[in-house]
């Protein structure tokens, strides 16, 4: 239910007259809504009710914050068919993992079930869905949503009819569609259900009226329900989560598709990516460190920078001079005879280092678990070769 | 040592390791088909009966195929799919084609373009409705054919099936090939990653339709392009453009963001992330906004510069102009190995033994693999569908070992060793065949190097009087690391006598190497040795290496190691190799080597540069009569026979090769000899890159074949007079077979006359005692596009052309 039909495709149709454009396309912008929720709020676990092809889905992956991703929707064959690419892991994800771990699960079912694996979200948005639920199923939706699912925030999004006389036709703007409401009956509604289930809401949309239309309000009319906390100073999302542990399990949904992010709190792929920096950082260290000798050999005058301060900084590393001083406190980088050695006390004070282990002890665990070889015998320094190219060759 | 790495290179696809690994598969495997509808044999008369051998030892032989078992008898129907409007997107044509699965059922296998149905619809043509986006599709959906299940298009059909089945078994498509990133292997130490990953097709052979599967590994490096800049940045310590381009430009980098890779080419200094583009919106954004907002993507560094791809480098778009895509280094993951990573033993080392497998291992890995295929319960299904079930166990059969072969060196004669296909012993401790000594000659060295120049000097002066070579001393000269060193030095003693130029090189360079060839084979021709000092450095090895490079430089001056005889009179054998540079776009270069004299121990080596993509030689004409010449000139009579043998054809060439490259070398033979019917002429296509694997059982475990094991039967094809020869010895892993194709033979050689002759040619490669994977002729082809490909860029000297100046 991601775009409708009629908003996108008659617009392309009808006389240069009157011809109200969206740019981006309507669908976009409200996916773009979405996006800021995401960025603004920064929800963990997020449902996408009536997912359709999943295209929010794709872009919410993006995200950092998010950790659990969940479509639902009544159809999902043809989805499988296209989108499942783009939801699982590429090549890209796992050489350049995620901080926090992923998992994308959709499931083929309908949003007036209950099925109790979509308890505790923080955000479940229904984009374009309800005007698609006829009366009965309507009434149910509430219900389930806000009273079983009940997630820290709501946002629903459905076609304004107030705008629709804009339009040159007067139907409604997809065949599927089972009402359209103007922005009383919408409110009217949300609010209402809001109050039910202790929920506020408020009210915005996309789409922009033109300027001489500015009372029918947007074309696309949203409602943004927050769950009521008990403490109303302290406004943090994530709340419902575990709040219903006494549910019992109810499993309706059917499994169709699911995918797990490598991320850093796997160990496997924080070992990767660590010994990687690591070896990149002492590489590095080591070429500065083989360029200042080779200058002081050939005895040119010194530069007007301390040597120190010359092994720590370079180019394309970007230290607060807070880091730098701490870098220069640390032990210095040694070589001993065709060795070279870099202490684990000093890079730990490399940001991309830092940012993935907080200490040296943590550091020592994990190097010596994914390049043992490259550690000195105590265990305090990482080894390389002092000129990396010393060893026997193919000759030509 | 070199065709070590060469072969592992091979084996982890990176032979070819600079071209796009293009996300799309269907371009290979819509090639490989081309071929198959190419029937030569027709034309063949003498082998219309059979195109088996029967010389030799009969050996029980299995290959990594996997029979059809269970063909539908049925027939199915093919569907054309129109779209009005035109969608270009494949993705998007199937969305729209299955939005109407309950009329087209779901059971159906489309290519894209048609479809295949198990059953007929009830309408000649079908109109349906779809819609996509904001636009409303018409799909036109009409009768093209009833297909027979042997036919060729219908097995086109099962190899998409196959690829669907291997994405629901969760491996990941990357270029042509599906790779399991859950078993994936890190090197830490090194910054890359395998994936363990499969390639697989089905067609007709022989008897059968099999699916041939094997197992590859794709490798995947932890490095950005933005590593890279910082890297060379860090040598010099200070921006040097230059170097950084020549790193980068022509390699292929991996987008983490969108699964896509660019070719890099050219680096834009002059914009940064904070420059801005317009969107499709038509809105203007900068690039670090752009990948924040679209993939939560954080640029660190702002003041990086941007890589500029042109985009996909299709033949049939090379006059369509394309709008360059900019791409932020820091999100651009490096592919491939580099020169450095290729020269790193360790890097090689731990890569040969994660992906070298041998041959039982090998088959526990395709056996699980089968295994996997069969138990995939949506896999199953599919297959049901359509009626097709596979035979878990290899295809076997008989093969042929061939009678080894006779090296004659001098007085003396040997065979090549059965299970090492090797003579390196028996070679170094006798006279060569035919001996130049070394009378004028420099040696060049830089001063840190002297030691090593000198020892190099005691050990030849040691290794050549057993070859019987005569060495007088050379005339010693001191340079420095540069090119211009090298070049100004040898202007000033190189005489008209100087018979060979030895160099010692510090490092391995390309630049000076490059720089010191390209002197040596244009402006000044002399024929050259490069040696890297730190070769040098092994006291037990030297030896070794001071013989080898005696051979080579014996071979460079017009000198002979040893002969072999093909017992077949008064021809001329000619090996083509084409070399491309992907890298900076440049002409292709052929290498057409020819025979001299009858004992094949003299060689006449030309190259032909064409445009870039070109495979088929054009120049071949000039070639060929420049070769007739010099033939005529050493043996004062033309040649009666000429033996073509064609390395370096791609996928879905061999049509064009029928088309133009065999007329144009018949209509060259018409123009020297004026009557056709005066000369035989036979060519062979020679194929290096293939899937198929042989095994033969010894004591209960799969072995690699010994070397001379000829394969004629079951997974030959019925429409092409062709054959396997496993040549080779290989210390480990799985051997690969070679694939020869002849595709016309006026000499009417029999089955075991050409496969015969064939595998002696493999046993004339100087550089190496030992039997190689190709003739000789082609491979002496390759090194000389190679050489000229990588470092030199121009036409070689003439004088050299009578030399073996590339080994």
């Amino acid at each position: 239910m991601e775009k409708n039909s009629m908003e996108e495709f008659q617009r392309s149709t009808v006389p240069r007259k009157n011809v109200i454009e969206f740019r981006p396309p309507l669908y976009k912008q409200r996916y773009f809504f979405v996006k800021d929720i995401v960025n603004q709020y920064k929800p963990k676990k997020v449902a996408d009710l009536g997912c359709g092809n999943a295209t929010l889905l794709c872009m919410l992956k993006f995200h950092s914050c998010v950790q659990e991703l969940v479509g639902v929707d009544l159809l999902m064959d043809r989805l499988l068919d296209w989108n499942s690419d783009k939801l699982s892991p590429s090549i890209g994800d796992h050489l350049g993992p995620r901080d926090l771990d992923l998992s994308i699960v959709l499931y083929r079912g309908s949003a007036v079930e209950k099925d109790s694996r979509l308890l505790g979200f923080d955000l479940i948005t229904c984009i374009e869905l309800i005007e698609h639920l006829d009366s009965e199923d309507l009434a149910k939706f509430p219900e389930v949503v806000f009273g079983y699912f009940s997630p820290g925030m709501v946002v629903i999004s459905t076609p304004n009819s107030d705008f629709n006389p804009l339009f040159p036709a007067s139907t409604f703007r997809n065949s599927d569609h089972k009402f359209e409401w103007n922005q009383t009956q919408f409110q009217h509604w949300a609010s209402n259900v809001a109050k039910l289930y202790s929920y506020t809401v408020e009210f915005t949309g996309v789409g922009a009226p033109p300027p001489w239309a500015k009372h029918v309000g947007y074309c696309t009319q949203i409602g943004i329900f927050k769950k009521k906390q008990p403490d109303p100073g302290s406004w943090i999302l994530a709340k419902p989560t575990g709040s219903r542990i006494s549910e019992p399990e109810e499993h309706v949904y059917q499994v169709v598709f699911t995918a797990s992010f490598p991320s850093l709190q796997q160990k496997h792929f924080l070992l990767f990516v660590l010994c990687t920096e690591v070896l990149k950082e002492v590489e590095a260290i080591r070429q500065k460190y083989v360029w200042i000798m080779k200058r002081k050999e050939s005895s040119e005058p010194e530069s007007e920078e301390d040597t120190d301060s010359g092994l720590v900084r370079r180019p394309g590393l970007f230290l607060t001079d807070a880091q730098v001083a701490q870098i220069e406190k640390s032990p210095k980088p040694y070589s001993v005879g065709k060795r070279f050695y870099v202490p684990l006390k000093r890079l730990i004070g490399y940001p991309k280092v830092n940012r993935l282990v907080a200490d040296v002890s943590t550091l020592r665990t994990l190097l010596a678990e994914g390049i043992p070889m490259r550690l000195n015998r105590a265990h305090t320094s990482v080894q390389i070769d002092l000129d990396p190219y010393d060893y026997p060759h193919d000759y030509r | 040592m070199g065709s070590c790495w060469e072969r592992l290179l091979e084996e982890l696809q990176l032979g070819a390791g600079l071209q796009a690994l293009s996300l799309k598969g269907k371009r290979g495997l819509g090639a490989i088909f081309q071929d198959q509808v190419v029937n030569t044999r027709q034309y063949l008369e003498h082998v219309k009966d059979s195109t088996t051998g029967t010389q030799g030892r009969v050996v029980k032989l299995f290959t990594n195929h996997f029979r059809v078992t269970s063909r539908p008898e049925l027939l199915t129907y093919k569907y054309n799919i129109d779209y009005m409007p035109e969608i270009e997107d494949g993705k998007v044509r199937t969305d729209l084609l299955c939005q109407h699965k309950h009329v087209i059922g779901e059971c159906h296998i489309f290519d894209g373009n048609s479809l295949l149905l198990p059953h007929k619809l009830q309408k000649q043509k079908t109109e349906l409705v779809s819609r996509w986006g904001k636009k409303i599709v018409k799909v036109t959906v009409e009768f093209c054919s009833e297909l027979k299940p042997t036919s060729l298009d219908c097995l086109r059909y099962y190899n998409i099936l196959f690829r669907k089945i291997l994405k629901m078994m969760d491996l990941k498509q990357v270029g042509r090939n599906y790779y399991n990133e859950n078993e994936a292997t890190e090197f830490l130490n090194h910054k890359l990653v395998i994936w363990p990953g499969y390639s697989t097709s089905i067609l007709e052979y022989e008897t059968s339709i099999t699916l041939c599967a094997d197992v590859n590994h794709k490798l995947l490096r932890m490095q950005t392009a933005y590593d890279l800049i910082m890297h060379v940045d860090n040598k010099s310590q200070r921006k040097d453009a230059k170097e950084i381009s020549k790193e980068l430009v022509g390699s292929i980098v991996f987008t983490k963001y969108n699964n896509r890779t660019y070719r890099v080419d050219a680096i834009n200094w002059e914009e940064t992330p904070r420059s801005t583009f317009k969107k499709s919106g038509g809105e203007e954004i900068t690039f670090v906004d752009y990948y924040k907002e679209q993939h939560g993507l954080v640029v660190t560094d702002l003041t990086q510069p941007l890589l500029v791809s042109k985009g996909k480098w299709k033949k049939s778009q090379q006059d369509t102009p394309h709008e360059p895509i900019m791409l932020v280094p820091e999100l651009c993951y490096l592919t491939g190995l580099t020169d450095e990573m290729r020269k790193d033993y360790r890097v090689m080392r731990d890569l040969a033994m994660h992906t070298r497998l041998d041959p039982e291992k090998r088959q526990h890995e395709l056996r699980r693999f089968m295994n996997i295929v069969q138990k995939n319960k949506s896999a199953q299904r599919e297959l049901q569908l359509w009626d097709l079930k596979f035979d878990p166990n290899f295809v076997s059969f008989s093969g042929r070992i061939m009678k080894e072969v006779r090296i004659l060196q001098g007085s003396r004669a040997f065979n090549s060793h059965p299970q090492f296909a090797d003579w390196s012993k028996e070679t170094r401790s006798g006279p060569l065949l035919n001996v130049k000594s070394l009378d004028h000659w420099l040696v060049l060295y830089p001063r840190r190097n002297y030691g090593a120049a000198l020892s190099l000097l005691q050990s030849l002066r040691k290794v050549t009087p057993t070859m019987g070579i005569a060495m007088r001393d050379a005339k010693m000269l001191e340079v420095n690391d540069t090119v211009q060193s090298y070049t100004t030095i040898l202007e000033n003693h190189v005489s008209s006598k100087t018979q060979m130029v030895l160099c010692v090189l510090s490092s391995d360079r390309k630049d000076l190497y490059d720089g010191i060839k390209k002197y040596l084979c244009v402006n000044c021709p002399i024929p050259s040795q490069c040696v890297v000092a730190r070769t040098l450095d092994k006291p037990q090895t030297l030896m070794t290496i001071a013989t080898k490079i005696a051979q080579q430089m014996n071979c460079k001056m017009g000198g002979a190691l040893w002969k072999v005889e093909t017992g077949l009179r008064n021809a001329m054998f000619v090996g083509i190799d084409c070399f491309h540079d992907i890298v900076n776009r440049r002409k292709s270069i052929a290498g057409f080597v020819s025979s001299v004299n009858q004992e094949l121990t003299q060689w006449f080596s030309q190259c032909v540069f064409q445009e870039a993509g070109q495979e088929l030689v054009s120049g071949l004409k000039a070639c060929l009569e420049a070769a007739l010449k010099l033939w005529y000139k050493h043996n004062l009579f033309l040649p009666q026979s000429i033996i073509v043998y064609r390395d370096g054809v791609g996928d879905g060439q061999l049509q064009a090769l029928i088309e133009h490259e065999v007329p144009q070398i018949r209509s060259s033979l018409k123009s020297v000899y004026g009557d056709e019917s005066k000369v035989r002429l036979t060519v062979v296509v020679v194929k290096k890159r293939i899937n198929t694997r042989f095994f033969a059982e010894y004591q209960g475990r799969l072995q690699n074949p010994l070397p001379g094991t000829v394969i004629d039967v079951e997974v030959t094809k019925r429409q092409w007079y062709d054959f396997f020869i496993v040549s080779q010895s290989v210390k480990d892993g799985t051997v690969t077979p070679t694939h020869y194709n002849v595709i016309h033979d006026t000499v009417h050689f029999t089955p075991d006359g050409i496969q015969c002759l064939t595998y002696r040619l493999c046993h004339m490669y100087y550089n190496l005692s030992g039997v190689i994977r190709v003739p000789a002729p082609c491979h002496y082809a390759h090194k000389l596009a190679y050489l000229v490909g990588q470092s030199i860029h121009q036409e070689p000297h003439y004088s050299l052309a009578s030399r073996l100046f590339y080994l």
